[in-house]
């Protein structure tokens, strides 16, 4: 089923540099990460999705309705957006109330709010931060935070743009937690990502973009070993496919347990 | 004598009750790359700033035991003093742009004029350090112009261009995208190759094998390990300080393609494949 | 990118000047228009100070601030037609609003002065670069922190533009309308200023740690890039400007 719907959308800033042009992309039920250069349009493409750009042509729908007249505000009952900086966002003095303030004004009661705003918390492992104010924690903290402050609106669609940046291995494996549970809620799931590892890792579909255009998308095993494609967008491979080919293995590794299964069996 | 020495560090923040270092004590020699790593709040950021002179200098609170810097000790002397010794590159590059200057020329002779550089010197320096860091073609830009991978050369750029005898780096890729970050680190390993002494902070462990000399293991402000990257990133328990070994260390792991003599794990593909080839 | 300075790159004697001499007309011929308050004479240094515009090849550059001003000077015209305190003399009227030849004539010589200020101050902003006038200043004394709040306030004013659609873009996503009638804007005001301020600071922060990792607080004695330029004529013309104010000054007590 094709939940989100891009169809011939044609965007630009300026008259003389377009973004994009008739580019078409359907986002199902499985988990994607977008990858490319900064300028590839990731982030022009998110917006979009999320009604703060308009494009200058094309349709948008999700689940067959359209929704290219709705404003980011309307958006935001259906279509979550968790930003890079969290510094962009947060302004209440404590966690609780900044989690609670998306969920109040799509409509949620205080009551909700609050019940949404705390399993949130529990889901990033905030918690035990509730009543702290956001600028006593420290910055991989306050990413949390905003990705709390989303996940409370309970969207259907929850896009991330570069959740991991900043984070160490404890936060990342915590995101990736969080994708994997979101999925199994029947959310779909899309992540602007620089970390190639993160996205072999953990996302089932990958969408390459370079200059406005899409040059790779498929499943993510299919999309790594194009090590040719993958350079012209100025990208690498995920280290684990990376020691693959340099031991000689032509075939798919994303995944370090299998490359371990491989060499196991070859032995 | 070593560039850095480091004799039972210890610092809290103003208002704050748990100390960030505790009991740092090591020694840096000239010519090195030591990596430092943990997780977030292990204080390798803090511990950067005492080396830089920021801690004490620039924020106050507790501090015992002493940082010497090229035989400066760095508490008794003012930062500008200890900045022409040991300079300092942090993730953001955009707030490491003055605003002071409207090219890329004049952004990287700030520091020289601060110094009180004669102008006549100051011209080749600027151009010398342009081009290594590969943003000569840009110098009559504003550097608020430029893409976060080309800002953060600049800023190395500005701070190598004082000539220091330490390049402390603080995670300079985190925000940079994969080309950004790929030119960065070209840029690493040309200052490892010239022999210039680099403190390096990163995430990811890949980068640290490659380039580190020795690494040292932080967990909450505790210096857990120092040693080289193979031992490191050999250790069993290194996951209990939030850190991953590289992929393919762990690999090697599973496998346990390891070196004969030493028993311990390669850290870089290139070792692993002679290992694996060994057996 | 746009930058807050509004300097024009053209060639012209007046972008050669020393920037403190435009600064010294500026002062002069602000002040001759109190010491000599009179339409002749103040026409007089507005014909010499639109000259200048148009030598410096910024004549047209200079017509939107001067429009700009056109508020300021309406409003002093109103009020000084209408309400001067010496209004005897009823010049004509307008249905019930009455002018008076008293008060119009001090509304044209505050007019003037207001042109004489802003053609001045034109020419001065328009044809200085304005890194090379605060480099003058810190060299003549002046504090090179003082210098550098100028110059970064001018340089970071459009990155916070930027910093604002971010904040805009990220608060809309979690369902705040910022377009609307005045109630709705209103209430979108914390969630968009709290952020402004927050990141500002924060960005204070860091920037002053760069600052301090360039040797910002150096107690050496500072040298510059730029070769302090050579400016021709320089003693003469500021000579001839203070000649004219002596003389404006010795006019006034005398004539």
């Amino acid at each position: 089923m094709n939940r989100f719907k891009l169809k011939d959308i044609a965007f630009s800033y300026s008259p003389d540099v377009s973004i994009f042009e008739g580019l078409d992309l359907t986002f199902d039920s499985q988990t994607t990460a977008i990858v490319g250069q900064n300028g590839a349009g990731k982030t022009t493409l998110v917006k979009i999705m999320k009604g703060l750009l308009k494009p200058s042509k094309g349709t948008l729908s999700i689940d067959g309705e359209s929704i290219a007249d709705q404003t980011a505000a309307q958006l935001a009952k259906r279509v979550g957006l968790v930003f890079q900086n969290p510094n962009d966002q947060i302004f209440k003095t404590n966690v609780l109330e900044e989690v609670m303030f998306g969920p109040l004004n799509i409509g949620f009661s205080r009551f909700e709010a609050e019940k949404g705003a705390r399993e949130a918390l529990k889901k990033v492992g905030l918690e035990s931060k509730v009543s702290d104010n956001p600028y006593d924690l420290s910055l991989s903290e306050r990413k949390l935070i905003a990705l709390a402050s989303i996940l409370a609106m309970d969207t259907e669609m929850v896009i991330f743009d570069e959740p991991t940046t900043g984070q160490d291995f404890a936060g990342k494996e915590k995101i990736k937690a969080i994708i994997n549970e979101l999925k199994a809620e029947g959310k779909l799931i899309l992540c602007i990502l620089h970390d190639m590892d993160f996205a072999a890792d953990v996302f089932e579909r990958t969408v390459v973009l370079n200059q406005g255009e899409v040059i790779l998308d498929g499943q993510t095993r299919d999309v790594f070993p194009e090590k040719n494609v993958l350079e012209k967008a100025y990208l690498e491979q995920p280290y684990v496919t990376q020691i693959a080919q340099a031991l000689g293995y032509n075939d798919s590794f994303i995944h370090e347990s299998e490359l371990v299964a491989f060499l196991n069996n070859k032995k | 004598m070593s560039v850095i020495e480091v004799e039972n560090l210890k610092y809290r923040y103003p208002d704050t009750t748990t100390l960030v270092l505790d009991d740092l004590s090591f020694s840096v020699e000239k010519g090195e790359c030591l990596g430092i790593v943990g997780e977030n709040t292990a204080g390798k950021s803090t511990l950067c700033y005492a080396l830089a002179g920021l801690v004490p200098h620039f924020y106050k609170g507790a501090y015992g035991g002493k940082v010497t810097v090229n035989g400066l000790v760095v508490r008794e002397h003012e930062i500008a003093t200890i900045v022409e010794n040991i300079g300092l590159v942090f993730e953001n590059p955009f707030s490491q742009m003055t605003g002071a200057k409207q090219t890329v020329y004049g952004e990287v002779a700030f520091g020289l004029e601060n110094m009180g550089l004669p102008r006549k010197n100051m011209h080749t320096r600027i151009e010398k350090y342009l081009k290594l860091l590969d943003v000569y073609s840009v110098k009559d830009k504003n550097p608020f112009d430029l893409s976060g991978g080309q800002m953060q050369r600049v800023a190395i750029a500005s701070v190598l261009a004082m000539e220091p005898e330490v390049l402390i780096l603080d995670e300079p890729t985190s925000q940079l995208d994969p080309q950004g970050s790929k030119d960065v680190f070209k840029v690493i390993e040309q200052l490892t190759g010239k022999g210039m002494t680099i403190i390096l902070v990163e995430h990811k462990m890949e980068q640290i094998a490659q380039y580190a000399d020795r690494v040292l293991l932080l967990h909450e402000g505790k210096q857990i390990d120092l040693d080289t990257p193979e031992k490191i990133f050999s250790r069993l328990d290194l996951k209990e300080f939030g850190v991953r070994p590289p992929v393919v260390t762990s690999i090697a792991q599973a496998l346990t393609i390891r070196y004969p003599d030493t028993q311990l794990y390669p850290v870089t593909i290139q070792e692993f494949k002679r290992l694996e080839e060994m057996k | 990118m746009n930058t807050m300075t509004l300097y024009v790159e053209r060639n012209s004697p007046i972008h050669r000047l020393d920037p403190l001499v435009k600064l010294l007309y500026v002062a002069a011929s602000i002040l001759l228009t109190y010491i000599l308050p009179e339409p002749l004479y103040i026409g007089g240094i507005l014909f010499v100070t639109f000259l200048l515009l148009i030598i410096g090849k910024v004549f047209r550059n200079s017509l939107p601030i001067v429009t700009l001003s056109m508020f300021l000077i309406f409003s002093l015209v109103i009020v000084q037609g209408f309400f001067h305190p010496d209004n005897v003399t009823e010049l004509f009227a307008i249905g019930p609003l009455v002018f008076y030849e008293e008060g119009l004539y001090v509304a044209l010589v505050l007019v003037m002065r207001v042109l004489v200020m802003v053609g001045a101050f034109s020419l001065l902003i328009l044809t200085t670069a304005t890194d090379e006038m605060v480099e003058r200043l810190i060299k003549k004394g002046m504090s090179p922190k003082i210098g550098h709040v100028i110059l970064s306030v001018l340089q970071l004013i459009p990155q916070m533009r930027a910093t604002m659609v971010k904040i805009t873009d990220a608060q809309r996503s979690r369902g705040v309308e910022t377009e609307g009638d005045l109630l709705t804007r209103v209430k979108a005001f914390f969630p968009l200023i709290g952020p402004v301020v927050l990141n500002s600071l924060n960005e204070t922060k860091e920037r002053s740690i760069a600052l301090e990792m360039r040797g910002f607080d150096s107690p050496m004695k500072k040298t510059f890039l730029n070769e302090a330029k050579q400016y021709p004529h320089n003693k003469l013309i500021a000579g001839l400007i203070t000649g004219i104010v002596i003389l404006g000054i010795v006019w006034r007590v005398f004539g």
